[in-house]
């Protein structure tokens, strides 16, 4: 695992509204994420975790404040260039999924290399490829709306994938899903660290999927809180390696999947 | 993104909510249908129009007379119901009959810049007994004039036109003198017809057979008149005036001529010889009243399907206003994933685009479906335009297609561009929060 820096934060501030009504969703954040670590974001609902996470996905600017990507400041770049980085280097996975319903699991893979421009032939070999990884690839004729919810949510890592990007950024990924196929995407993002080097930052509230990560980023009214006092949540701080991965998981998929990995190493 | 990929999203998302979008593209129906129907009659008018001109002289074509004989015409005019009263009797002009052009006028109209010198003819009245042929022992009246000069087509339905300076008596016909004279249309072209002019003191006929080149359309201008070339109306002319004194054969009622109408208005010309004591009348005046009037009734109609595109505009806005509502998470997906402001109104702009170019499209189609059955009912057997077989009532010209089509994708883009900006300023994050 390289140690470079790939994503940091300096006095980071947000805030909505003016005058009276003006709410400060974060007041100062400093953090640094390296390359190829798994990282999770953890605070009560209204921490402004999730601000955190969309200024750190460039899909919100901060009011004071910058970030950088690969040691580029970004408050520096026009909104296409904002656009093309989001594009290429970033994944995203929702909580909801965010698919068109109606249309095929295939084509919501693609959407990201449509966006890029990639040619038809080549975006459906790379789409494919993606599905293989998250084992759906059986599935890309059917309609995404068909799918159960741990299927729909492996479409969408699917379609976070598919450019090959730098960073996963996950919303709650296993927020709407039951305990065994939570476990099942979970286990898709941690290979996907572990054997693609893709850096993971994961917002969530579950403390066993955070624990799983090398390290917890804790905020609280808008502000790193890391090594304070244990509050709601059992949750522990330190860092330690993670306990999900291990080969003899007994999921049946699993090895299929390796597969697909070992062969992009 | 590519072009492509854009617009079959487009048309996709139309796809998506068929029935709304059918009713959409239904309601720009019914004002691209209008418009294209009323720029079909109007072209299938003018077109009528401008073939009746041909035949009477094309642009450019100037009927002179003196202005004597001007006055004395309206003065006609006047006396036979027009709303500025009757006209007082003045011993000092000739205004009850026709005063002829002077040889100095003649002179001077020769000279006149932008009158072609070479076109200018003496419009000769020619009288012919009767006509009949060798196929038939009938004998028919008949009516007929030199066609005037310039560029003159004159409107046919079969033959070819008179080659005016030949040097055999030639004549185009109306197609009723067909039948009667014993012969079918494909019969008669090139064949040879008499025209009988009777001697009235000695009560001799002089025969003079023509060669018939052509059969002549029914029209609103030419009605009644036969068309003969110069040789064979100097001809009959002769022999009708043979009794008359030199200096009445030689007297000249009126001219025709032919200006350059590239270079001078027709007033222009007309005040240029009104300075030399003549008067002249274009085909514009002849017969522009009909023109003006079918202009008033189609533009009437135009303006109606522009109020009903103007609704289905308002309609195209409805349609896409919700379509951007419903899909505001997919907007903010598309936005998330790289998708700049610009390719969402882009997007969006194009749906609406395409909706124009449907409904543009079904209104053309249904309405030359429906133009080219009328035009058949038309000339049936019975219906109105029988006796007119050249007048094509709706006639579709490529530059009206292409016109209406662009106009209406062009409403419908204005008309999308108010949703589609709204789309194009959603932003990514409250878009995915939006359940």
């Amino acid at each position: 695992m390289s140690e470079n820096v790939i994503l940091s934060t300096h006095g980071l501030h947000k805030s909505y509204g003016k005058g009276d009504g003006r709410f400060e969703a974060l007041r100062g954040v400093n953090l640094e994420i390296k390359q190829g670590e798994s990282v999770a974001i953890i605070g009560k609902s209204g921490s402004g975790k999730s601000t955190l996470m969309h200024l750190l996905a460039l899909l919100d600017k901060p009011t004071k404040g910058s970030i950088e990507l690969d040691g580029e400041n970004t408050s520096k770049l026009r909104q296409k260039q904002l656009n093309q980085l989001r594009n290429k280097k970033f994944g995203f996975v929702f909580q909801s999924f965010f698919m068109n319903a109606n249309d095929t699991v295939l084509n919501n893979v693609i959407l990201p290399l449509k966006i890029a421009g990639v040619r038809p032939g080549e975006r459906r070999r790379k789409a494919m490829h993606a599905l293989k990884i998250v084992g759906l690839d059986d599935k890309a004729k059917n309609k995404a709306n068909d799918l159960s919810g741990g299927q729909k949510q492996r479409v969408c890592i699917a379609r976070a994938i598919v450019n090959d990007p730098e960073i996963i950024f996950a919303d709650e990924p296993t927020g709407n899903l039951d305990s065994v196929t939570g476990d099942r995407v979970e286990k898709i993002l941690f290979d996907l660290n572990h054997k693609k080097g893709i850096t993971l930052i994961i917002v969530t509230h579950d403390p066993d999927l955070a624990n799983k990560c090398d390290r917890q980023i804790r905020i609280a009214d808008g502000r790193v809180v890391n090594g304070k006092a244990v509050e709601d949540e059992d949750i522990v701080y330190a860092k330690k390696p993670p306990t999900y991965y291990t080969h003899d998981s007994g999921d049946t998929d699993a090895d299929g999947m390796l597969d697909v990995l070992e062969e992009d190493a | 993104m590519k072009l492509f990929d854009i617009i079959k999203d487009a048309n996709q998302n139309l796809l998506r909510n068929k029935l709304r979008s059918f009713l959409t593209i239904l309601a720009i129906f019914i004002g691209s249908f209008s418009i294209i129907s009323t720029s079909a009659i109007q072209a299938g008018v003018n077109n009528f129009i401008d073939s009746q001109v041909d035949s009477y002289g094309g642009d450019g074509y100037l009927a002179i007379v003196s202005k004597d004989s001007f006055d004395a015409l309206e003065g006609l005019q006047g006396s036979m119901g027009s709303s500025s009263g009757p006209v007082e009797y003045d011993p000092d002009k000739i205004q009850t009959g026709m005063s002829p052009i002077t040889e100095e006028q003649l002179d001077k109209l020769k000279k006149i810049d932008g009158i072609d010198a070479d076109s200018i003819v003496e419009e000769k009245n020619i009288s012919i007994t009767y006509v009949t042929s060798d196929k038939t022992d009938k004998k028919y009246l008949i009516g007929a004039e030199a066609l005037p000069p310039g560029n003159v087509k004159v409107d046919l339905e079969a033959g070819e036109q008179l080659d005016l300076r030949a040097d055999e008596y030639q004549i185009l016909l109306e197609s009723k003198y067909v039948d009667a004279l014993g012969f079918t249309n494909d019969e008669i072209v090139n064949n040879k017809i008499k025209l009988v002019v009777l001697d009235e003191y000695t009560h001799t006929e002089k025969t003079f057979e023509a060669k018939v080149k052509g059969i002549i359309a029914p029209g609103v201008v030419s009605m009644g008149q036969q068309y003969t070339n110069n040789k064979l109306a100097d001809d009959i002319y002769e022999e009708n005036t043979k009794y008359y004194p030199e200096e009445v054969k030689s007297q000249v009622f009126a001219v025709a001529a032919n200006y350059d109408y590239e270079k001078y208005s027709a007033q222009e010309m007309k005040d240029k010889l009104e300075d030399i004591g003549l008067s002249a009348m274009t085909i514009e005046d002849i017969i522009g009243t009909i023109k003006s009037f079918f202009d008033v009734i189609l533009t009437v109609f135009k303006i109606f399907g522009l109020i009903a595109l103007l609704a289905a505009a308002i309609g195209i806005i409805n349609t896409l206003f919700m379509s951007v509502q419903e899909r505001t998470r997919e907007i903010g997906l598309d936005k998330a994933l790289g998708m700049s402001s610009k390719r969402v109104f882009f997007s969006f702009s194009l749906e609406a685009i395409m909706l124009g170019f449907w409904g543009s499209v079904v209104g053309i189609v249904m309405s030359m479906v429906i133009g080219n059955l009328a035009n058949a009912a038309f000339h049936a057997p019975g219906a109105f335009l029988e006796t007119f077989p050249t007048f094509q009532l709706v006639q579709y010209t490529i530059p009206d297609i292409i016109g209406v089509t662009v106009l209406i994708m062009t409403i419908a883009f204005i008309s999308g561009t108010f949703p589609a900006r709204q789309a194009a300023h959603k932003n990514p994050i409250d878009a995915l929060r939006y359940e």
